[in-house]
């Protein structure tokens, strides 16, 4: 853990954090040094002449105060470190997140990433402070009573060395004894709970089918065989919770046995052997404050790994190149594509766009139409071939230059919390207020703006919730329009918005005055019909491509869809 | 400085003043002031939110180098401009606030702080209804409760009157709210005037005069049986004391005015209340009977765990016995100690004893822990199957209000939390609590006075303690709320990825300012503690001690005033005695959450069930007919009123309306996800509370805008229903909802293993269910929005098997679009839960203006959703 801990730390900081390290072993040492001074001490007062004791309480004292002052430079020190530990790593998990490949993020490296920027902050300023200096000084303190009881009486030294690595052996092993007892616990737990989940989710239909009667049903299995293993599991779970304190205070016994047996002997005075039993309890009390760092440990442990696994997360590759283009020819060379370790969505895929051309793509769900649009936008990277826009690999192309390139329309837009104005501006802060007005004509928000009391200054909310579905695509398709990048992407809402929505999808498609190559997810024959050309993708394969007449005429897959639209919005239920 | 007494000198050496500048003096009412600030650092502080207060403090009267504080509840503020207001009400006799708000005017200076976060939020799961009771000068505070309320929970106010003119003040707005003025007779008056009812599991806000208090707190915990946990009760004054008083002088100041001896509260009705002008109001109707009690919601967690109450009580006893053996080798140790110094015999059997209470000791604890999770396994398991047979029986409604993260909290988390509650929560508090109080006892029965002197530490560690409480209180609750929108804006982030990747620039680099503002505070919160930690971490470490028990115990023995050997136990186990009195906190914290798990868990246990009704009707119809029907999801609030309305065999019914005309909840009503209020539906006659849950889903199907499906083969899914089913009868099934052709291109054909995460669209899904609905073949079939998922590519397909399903049956539709039922038998137009018209399409066109608003609103193209476009708007 130190490790990983070292590995955040910028270089900057490296010799204060060894300085600290070494402070604290100082402190270590000499409270060490005090725990033997107690020997001298405690003998004399139960020696003849208690009124000896005087000079070794000096000496007690003068080592205690030296242990608060270097404890309090420690814990500054850890505090700075810890701090410059959280901006360091911060920054470094801002930059990360907008270069790590996008089908990285699955449902549960999302959260792992966002448990790592949201919640891992106190817990690296405290884990110098609240974790590395106690537990650096509960392991080293025993050592160092062991070694300072060393000169003065080797075999109890020997024996309290003997006991650190027995001690140490029982506090990690029953943790990692109650960790792998929880573990399985939680595994027979994980059954039990996906049945009870599903159980309540499926309400509707368990009772419409007549099959709600939980305690027959997979549910109540789950539940009988879980109360099976919990019953087993009972003799793991004990272990954990006992070792420590009976290796504890077994030691403990032992330690106190030998000294009587010193004591007995003469090796050892009586007042010294008693002065020994004072320094053996003072030499178990570091661990039980090693108990209490348990939880805290945990949570350090959860925080350092999902900071390092997004910083290990995989990277899109970039390159250097930064041309300047006009609507470019796009071509698509033998792609292949898959989510993550899933199966292909495109294999050996081949396309062609013709510079300031407009493509409808066309397709059942799940063909990979969106995928084709998502790796001209750069935002997926091909598993193997190439996509080159006018000569240049994408990419051989800086994150700059990419993001020049293309301008998008997602099918769920995300508006930022801001004006509607903002939104919009999004594309191209530099736009004119001509240009703004422009292309919110094109998009049909100046409708929108018209009917809103703020007008441009309404605020969308964040995401846009305080816009309907339409309007937020609206004010997406202005946000694109405005971007000046010679290639626009469509991916088309697959619900039904509103024909305001229909309306601003065909214009930004044909009324747009800038010369660009277009492409277009399409689900509705509106926006079809605004292509030069239609490509029909099935299975991450191209069936029929060409015009739309001609599709028609050729009376295949294209022209069934397109009847079929046809046929839908006309359907009524009826008997 | 100016003198503010003992406790106010506390509070300023360790909280901020500002200064706030007077921008306006509003008479509000003739004894009601508002008065408008601006203060530039001030409003940093305060975390805004219902009823937070501010401390003032006002020069005296008579000695203007003294100051006095007052609590004044924020009424305005606007954090960008430093701007806040407070509402004071002008007391008789005037203390040093009264005189100095009254002759406030604009440019006067005052000393301010901010004292601490606010006492108040709503809930999650809102209570029953609020109890707010006040006077004018807690109106201020009980407004912004008000104002905080969701607006359909009923909201009781009961306020003492003091001054003729109190009414007048004006007062926050709600829906559901009685307001009752109470005139104060004396200080037990209001209490008598709360009206005797069943108040379980309201909540109650209490902030009036100190004394009236002390009345209202007895009769809402002893005859209302309110708890601890769902009761604010806070004195906002003292009656009979010049008001502003430093706290000092608070304590000792004896009331000057005379006043009524305590009466039987028997107001007559007639005196206690008069209303308020324009507010709703009622006469309050003083019982003396005690009123019913239903089950309080806040003691749910007991009533859960009372099977167990003997095992804790055992588990507690035999961890008490566990703990005492633990300690027993310190006092061998001591034992061991003193022989050798004497030099006498017995080594050994003291060895052997030590070996013995070990051995026992372990024994006992591992007994101890496998009973316990024995118990704990037989108890979840009883738990859990409560809650399946629950899960069952509870309305279906109860499943749609609910997250499926909802739902999931409750089934497993809750149950797993019960876990740690029932092994080990009791045994961790006892031993906490135990350990330190053996040794306690011990010690000071070794020698009192250096007994004494370990509460040292331990006093310096509480007083730190409690300083940096005080300085941080905004800021823990603004940590919260950091957290909160750190994660809010890392979800931002990770969802607008794909927007920021395209158009970057200022979207981008939203994050990294944020984290950079998040850092800056949690230096300025953490690092005035580095230093106090540390001091609380040296002052309670065993070195310190040992150092405190030899600094005072060697004089003590060299003086002879302390036998050596008495010096031991406190060598021994002195030295972790502040780390063990720390620890009895922690181990009551894991007690706290297990308790609130258990609440959750029976008041889930405690949600009623659907049941049979009253007195089930009959009548001699055939098809659907709904008779008077009335529903609300919260009392007083109706989503359907007095709707009559009869389905014919073998007709398509379409409802119609905007959203929240009621129209969703009607047709789940036929489903019985929720069971009526009044009037009844009716199926062939029987009343459907009549009939059981297999003879209700034999005659009525629905297909629903999200369809489900479960765990198993796609066989399983579709011959849910009907499991005796053969393949041809599957297949058919399967073909006419035009979902054959894509389940043999799955790749086990009908035997593939669907789960929650199965690869097929919104569409398949959907057909999958309407095959599924097919082969059950109910005669009565309800559709709400069954198409609006469907992706546009197999929209028409969904279509096609909607058209073989309705096909001869008894269909009740919601449509996603109206062009859609313009066939329909019957129309219907809901509006606020109402029926306003029915009749054809084309006879509704005519005489309906309800409906050719939600025509045309939808007309003109094929594909837009009327409902939306009209309803939806803007919610800015």
């Amino acid at each position: 853990m130190i490790r990983a801990v070292i590995a955040l730390l910028p270089a900057n900081q490296r010799p204060r954090m060894r300085l600290h390290l070494l402070l604290t072993v100082l402190s270590v040492i000499v409270r060490s040094i005090g725990t033997v001074l107690l020997i001298s001490l405690v003998a004399a007062l139960f020696g003849p002449d208690p009124a000896s004791a005087w000079p070794w309480l000096g000496a007690l004292a003068a080592a205690t105060a030296l242990g608060w002052v270097l404890d309090t430079v420690i814990s500054t020190m850890g505090f700075d470190i810890g701090f410059a530990l959280l901006t360091h790593t911060e920054s470094q998990i801002a930059d990360r997140i907008n270069e790590i490949r996008l089908d990285w993020f699955t449902a549960g490296n999302t959260a792992t990433t966002r448990h790592a920027i949201a919640a891992t902050g106190p817990e690296l300023v405290r884990l110098i402070g609240y974790l590395i200096t106690p537990l650096l000084t509960g392991v080293g303190l025993p050592i160092g009573i062991g070694l300072a009881l060393l000169p003065i009486s080797w075999p109890l030294g020997v024996a309290a060395l003997v006991g650190v690595p027995l001690l140490l052996g029982a506090f990690f092993g029953a943790a990692r004894l109650s960790r792998g007892a929880d573990r399985a616990t939680a595994a027979a737990n994980v059954d039990l709970t996906e049945r009870l989940v599903e159980f309540a989710r499926t309400q509707q239909v368990l009772r419409a089918s007549r099959r709600a009667d939980g305690e027959r049903g997979l549910a109540g299995a789950a539940l009988a065989r879980q109360h099976g293993a919990s019953l087993r599991l009972v003799a793991m779970q004990i272990p954990g919770q006992l070792v420590f304190s009976l290796v504890t205070q077994l030691v403990l016994v032992l330690l106190a046995g030998t000294t009587v047996v010193l004591g007995v002997t003469g090796t050892l005075s009586a007042p010294e052997a008693v002065a020994m039993i004072v320094v053996i309890a003072r030499y178990l009390e570091p661990y039980g404050a090693l108990a209490e760092l348990a939880g805290v440990i945990d949570s350090a442990r959860t925080a350092l790994r999902d900071l390092s696994a997004v910083l290990a997360a995989p990277t899109t590759p970039r390159g250097s190149e930064r041309p300047v283009m006009a609507a470019p020819t796009i071509r698509f060379e033998q792609v292949g594509f898959a989510y993550g370790e899933g199966p292909a969505v495109l294999d050996d895929f081949e396309l062609e766009l013709a510079a300031g051309s407009t493509t409808a793509i066309v397709g059942p769900s799940g063909s990979g139409k969106s995928t084709v649009l998502q790796l001209i936008a750069g935002l997926h990277a091909p598993t193997h071939g190439q996509i080159v826009v006018d000569g240049h690999r994408l990419d051989a192309l800086t994150e700059e230059s990419l993001r020049d390139l293309v301008s998008v329309v997602f099918q769920e837009p995300y508006l930022f919390d801001g004006s509607i104005a903002d939104n919009v501006r999004t594309g191209s802060p530099e736009a004119t207020d001509e240009d703004i007005a422009r292309v919110a004509a094109l998009a049909r928000v100046d409708e929108l703006i018209d009917r809103l009391p703020d007008g441009w200054h309404s605020r969308v909310g964040e995401g846009g919730v305080a816009l309907s579905g339409g309007e937020r695509q609206r004010v997406s398709i202005a946000r694109a329009l405005l971007k000046p990048a010679p290639v626009l992407l469509v991916d088309e809402a697959t619900s039904a918005l509103d024909t305001e929505n229909e309306t601003a999808v065909a214009r930004a498609l044909s009324d747009d005055p800038v010369r660009r190559t277009r492409v277009i997810v399409a689900h509705r024959l509106s926006s079809i019909s605004a292509a030069d050309r239609v490509v029909f993708i099935d299975q991450g394969r191209i069936v029929e491509d060409g015009t739309i007449p001609d599709l028609l005429a050729a009376d295949g897959r294209f022209a069934s869809y397109w009847k079929q639209q046809q046929a839908a919005s006309e359907w009524q239920i009826t008997h | 400085m100016a003198r503010r007494g003992f406790n106010g000198a506390l509070m300023r050496a360790f909280t901020k003043d500002h200064v706030a500048t007077v921008r306006e003096v509003e008479y509000l009412a003739p004894h009601f002031v508002r008065l408008r600030f601006h203060s530039d650092t001030l409003l940093d502080d305060v975390v805004l939110a219902p009823a937070v207060w501010l401390r003032f403090w006002f020069p005296g009267v008579d000695d203007p180098t003294t100051e006095h504080q007052r609590a004044y509840t924020i009424t305005e503020a606007d954090p960008t401009s430093g701007d806040f207001a407070i509402d004071c009400v002008l007391h008789e006799p005037s203390g040093p606030a009264s005189v100095w708000v009254a002759a406030a005017e604009p440019g006067d200076q005052i000393s301010v702080m901010s004292l601490g976060p606010s006492k108040f939020t709503v809930p999650p799961e809102p209570p029953e209804g609020y109890l707010l009771i006040g006077d004018a000068a807690a109106l201020p505070g009980i407004c912004s409760v008000i104002n905080a309320l969701p607006s359909d929970v009923p909201v009781e106010v009961y306020l003492e009157q003091h001054h003729p003119c109190d009414p007048e003040i004006p007062f926050a707005d709600h829906p559901r709210m009685q307001v009752h003025w109470v005139p104060r007779l004396d200080d037990t008056s209001l209490a008598a005037a709360i009206e005797a009812r069943d108040w379980s599991n309201w909540y109650a806000w209490v902030t009036p005069e100190s004394a009236s208090l002390n009345h209202l707190r007895v009769r809402l915990r002893d005859e209302f049986g309110f708890p601890k946990s769902e009761m604010y009760p806070q004195a906002y004054w003292v009656e009979g004391r010049a008001m502003g008083t430093s706290r000092t002088e608070e304590v000792t100041t004896t009331t000057p005015q005379e006043k009524p001896a305590p009466t039987p509260p028997a107001p007559t009705p007639n005196t206690t209340t008069t209303a308020a002008p324009a507010q709703p109001q009622k006469q309050a109707q003083p019982q003396k009977q005690a009123p019913p009690q239903k089950r309080w919601k806040a003691n749910a967690g007991s009533r859960l765990l009372a099977p167990l109450k003997s095992t804790f009580i055992v588990a507690g006893v035999l961890q008490a016995l566990v703990t005492l053996l633990e300690l027993a080798p310190f006092v061998l140790l001591v034992e061991l100690a003193r022989r050798l110094l004497a030099g006498t015999g017995g080594l050994w059997s003291l060895g052997i004893t030590a070996v013995v209470l070990l051995g026992v000791g372990a024994v006992l604890a591992t007994a101890m822990m496998v009973w316990l999770h024995r118990v704990d396994a037989r108890f979840a398991r009883e738990t859990r199957q409560r809650l399946l047979g629950k899960l069952a029986r509870l309305p279906l409604g109860w499943f749609n209000d609910r997250s499926a993260g909802q739902i999931k909290k409750q089934v497993q988390d809750d149950t797993l939390e019960l876990h740690y509650l029932v092994t080990h929560a009791v045994p961790d508090a006892v031993a906490a609590a135990v350990a330190p109080i053996a040794v306690l006892v011990y010690l000071f029965a070794v020698d009192w006075r250096l007994g004494l002197a370990l509460f040292i530490p331990v006093l310096i560690y509480i007083v730190t303690m409690w300083v940096m409480a005080v300085q941080s209180a905004a800021q823990t609750v603004q940590a919260q709320r950091w957290a909160e929108w750190m994660a809010t804006e890392a979800s931002v982030h990770l969802e607008a990825q794909p927007v920021i990747r395209v158009f970057g620039g200022g979207a981008g680099s939203r994050l990294s300012r944020k984290l950079d503002d998040y850092t800056s505070f949690i230096n300025g919160w953490q690092r005035p503690f580095t230093g106090k930690k540390t001091l609380m971490d040296l002052a309670t470490r065993p070195a310190t001690f040992l150092l405190l028990i030899l600094g005072l115990g060697t004089p003590m023995v060299i003086s002879g005033s302390l036998a050596p050997v008495d010096l031991l136990p406190f060598l021994l186990l002195g030295t972790t005695f502040g780390s063990r009195l720390l620890g009895i906190g922690y181990g009551l914290a894991g007690l706290r959450d297990g308790m609130t798990a258990a609440r959750r868990i029976q008041t889930t246990l405690e949600e009623p069930e659907l049941s049979a009704g009253p007195v089930p009707t009959r009548s001699n119809t055939v098809g659907v007919e709904f008779d008077q029907v009335g529903f609300s999801y919260r009392p007083g609030v109706p989503v359907i009123d007095n709707v009559s309305l009869q389905l014919t065999p073998g007709t398509v019914t379409a409802l119609v309306g905007s959203s929240g005309s009621g129209k969703s909840t009607l047709a789940a009503l036929v489903a019985r996800f929720h069971d009526v209020d009044t009037g009844a539906i009716r199926i062939d006659g029987r009343d459907v509370r009549d009939m059981t849950a297999d003879e209700l889903y034999s005659a009525v199907g629905f297909v629903f805008q999200h369809s489900q499906l479960v765990a198993g083969t796609v066989r399983d899914n579709i011959a849910l229903a009907a499991p005796d089913a053969t393949d041809d009868q599957v297949e058919a099934a399967a073909r006419a909802a035009q979902i054959h052709d894509r389940i043999v291109q799955l790749p086990q054909g009908y035997t593939t293993m669907l789960g929650p995460d199965a690869a097929l669209s919104g569409g398949e899904k959907q057909r999958l269910s309407i095959a599924r609905t097919l082969l059950a073949d109910t005669p009565i079939l309800v559709l709400d929005e069954a198409t609006a998922l469907a992706d546009p590519e197999s929209e028409h397909l969904v279509q096609q098997a909607i058209s073989r399903l309705t096909a001869g049956r008894t269909v009740l539709v919601i449509a996603h679009r109206l062009h859609t039922i313009t066939h329909a038998e019957q129309i219907v137009v809901l509006d606020h839960g109402t029926v306003c018209d029915r009749g054809t399409h084309d006879e509704l066109l005519q005489c309906s203006q309800r409906y050719r608003q939600l025509w045309e609103a939808g007309s003109g193209t094929s594909t837009a959703d009327p409902l939306s476009v009209g309803t939806e708007g803007v919610a800015l």
